[in-house]
Formats: C-alpha cells, structure tokens, sequence
C-alpha cells in the first residue's frame, strides 16, 4: 500500500520522524509510482533553483516609504461640477438664511407686482395693452377716484311718469348723418 | 456639512429672479403707469332725451345726462326705469389703429303694455365706428317713418358722446 502524496512531500522536505524515514526510502525504491512522484517534486526544486532570485527588496521598501510618509497614490482629477466644496456649519446656516430670505424677498415682489401696479405696454401696431396686476376692486376705485363714479357700476335714469312711451319700431342706433333731428 | 457647486445655482437663479421682479416695478413706476392709463381714458357722456313723437320741436320734456369714465375695453352701462319700460345700454369703445373710436353698444328694452301682463324684449348690438365729439344715437322704442305722428306719445332719444379724457380736464 502506498503512502498518501503528502506523506512523500513530507519525505521530500525532511519532514518525516526518523523510524519512517527507512521504510518510505525503501517503499519509494521498490514503488514505480511513488518514485515517480517523488522525482516530479525533485525536478521542481531543480526548475526553481535554477531560476534567478527575484529582487522584491525594492518595491517592498517603496511601498514602505509611501505608507510611512502618509502620501496617497494620485487620483484622477473630478470634473468640476463634482466637487465637493467644504463648508464650515456656520457659513452653511448664514447661506441657508439668506437663502430663505431671497425666498421671502421673491415672494413679497411677486406679491407687490399683485397690489397697485397698473403696466402698460405698448403695442408695435401703435396700440396700448393695459395689465391691471391689481384686484378688480382697486381699478374701480382707480376709476371712481378720476371718474367720479365706479367704473363697472350702473347709472339709473328714472323716466317720467305720466308719459305715454310706445314702441314705433326695433331699437336703432347710428350716426348723426342716419338719423337728421328732422327724422327723429 | 458639504455643499456642492450644484445647489449654489439656486440661490443665483432666485437672486436673479428678485432682481428681474425688483427691475419690473422699476420700470412700471405707477405714477407714469396712471398717466400713461389717463392719457388713454376716455369720457363717455350719454345724454337721454324724452321726445314729442311730432318732432315739431327740439324741445325735450325730460332730459338726463350721465358722464363716465372709462378705458378702452371696458364698457359703461346706463339703465332707464319707466313706469312699462325698462332700457339698458351698456357701450363699449375700442380705440382703432387710425386713432378713431369703434364703439360696441348693446341695448337691451324690456317694454309690457300698462294692460297687459306680458313683457316684450328688443336686443340690439352695433359696433360703430365714431370720431370723437361725434355723437351718436340710440333710439330704444324705435324710430317711426311715419309722417303722420301721433301727438299724445313720446320717444326716447340717447346721445352718446365719446370724447377722450385729457381733453376735459
């Protein structure tokens, strides 16, 4: 029965108690398989002798300095838009206020813009176009204040009595020239 | 805490935005707004007459008058209460490209005979283009071609005059 592979590596590299050393030396002698072996592993070690000793000194001692001297391996440059900005938290609560105040500042010209502003553009045509950024109530009071009476209100004229008004016809309208006061 | 270059474009774009509001109201100074609105009101003087059917006489038996203000675009209404009618005149001018007046009136009269129970309704619609000063005439009970006129009734005669409003001042 032949030793387990291991067992000859252990062989091979002097690894083996003394009172098993003569019976696997002998074992291997008679055992064409295991002898075999045994030479494979003899022709590695021949393969790596004879192969020059790599010098890892250097990088080793270049890896050692670069740790020892805190320096980090240099990074790809970020596009703009990427980096990071350090802000102290003060500098962050003092942009976020005026931030909130632009906000408010926003809002209370958007909101004068809806109060007693009265734009008037005028038209390439020649014309005028009138943007009343003010409620409705505040152009009547506009009006009413050069008009003299509110703008949309409606002015009642009370008839006569005792005056016989028939209707002679559809309701007509036009120039002077349509109807001469002969006519009327 | 970090802030990146991304969220610094915010407060920019809400900077820039006061600015361009602050900017507007700037350009929109309401002193010259009002006296760019006055300089485009205009005046509307209707004056309503009560006439002798006969037409032998200019001489109304009643007459009223009710002067406005306006813009253009935005109309005017007159109501005139009788004892059987009722006349509603609401005019609307528009100022055309050549500086003359388009006026848009709509009249409205509801008339019920004293014996009757019934209501009749006339609408009406005219857009007609004026001059200013000219005036211009609505007849809501009609105009009779009839030469023989009958004596005991009357008619409504409303004269309607747009002049601008800076020239009455």
């Amino acid at each position: 029965m032949c030793p387990d592979r291991e067992i000859i590596s252990a062989y091979f590299d002097g690894e083996i108690a003394p009172p098993w050393v003569r019976t696997i030396a002998d074992h291997i002698t008679g055992c064409e398989r295991c002898r075999s072996f045994y030479e494979e592993l003899e022709s590695t070690r021949q393969r790596l002798r004879a192969e020059p000793v790599m010098n890892v000194r250097e990088p080793m001692e270049r890896v050692r300095r670069g740790i020892l001297s805190g320096a980090r391996p240099p990074l790809r440059p970020l596009p703009a838009w990427r980096r990071r900005v350090e802000v102290p938290l003060p500098l962050a609560l003092l942009a976020a206020t005026a931030l909130i105040a632009l906000g408010l500042g926003l809002a209370v010209a958007v909101s004068r813009n809806g109060f007693g502003y009265i734009r008037v553009t005028r038209a390439p045509a020649g014309g005028a176009e009138y943007q009343f950024a003010v409620p409705y109530d505040k152009v009547e009071s506009l009006l009413k204040s050069v008009g003299g009476a509110a703008a949309n209100s409606e002015d009642v004229m009370t008839l006569p009595k005792n005056v016989k008004l028939i209707p002679v016809g559809v309701p007509r309208m036009g120039t002077e020239a349509e109807y001469p006061r002969k006519k009327r | 805490m970090k802030l990146t270059k991304k969220h610094a474009v915010v407060p920019m774009l809400l900077a820039l935005a006061v600015a361009k509001a602050y900017g507007q109201d700037a350009a929109s100074d309401p002193n010259e707004a009002l006296q760019q609105l006055l300089s485009k009101a205009l005046t509307i003087s209707i004056s309503a007459r009560v006439l002798p059917q006969d037409a032998q006489t200019d001489t109304p038996i009643w007459n009223a008058e009710s002067t406005r203000l306006t813009i253009p675009g935005r109309s005017i209404r007159v109501r005139l209460d009788g004892e059987h009618v009722r006349i509603y005149l609401v005019c609307t001018p528009y100022i055309q490209e050549n500086g003359e007046v388009l006026l848009l009136a709509q009249g409205q009269v509801w008339f019920s005979e004293p014996t009757d129970n019934e209501s009749r309704y006339s609408g009406t619609y005219y857009a007609i283009p004026m001059s200013f000063g000219t005036p211009v005439f609505f007849y809501p009970l009609g105009v009779s071609d009839d030469e023989a006129q009958q004596k005991d009734f009357f008619n409504i005669e409303l004269e309607i005059k747009i002049v601008p409003y800076e020239s009455r001042q």
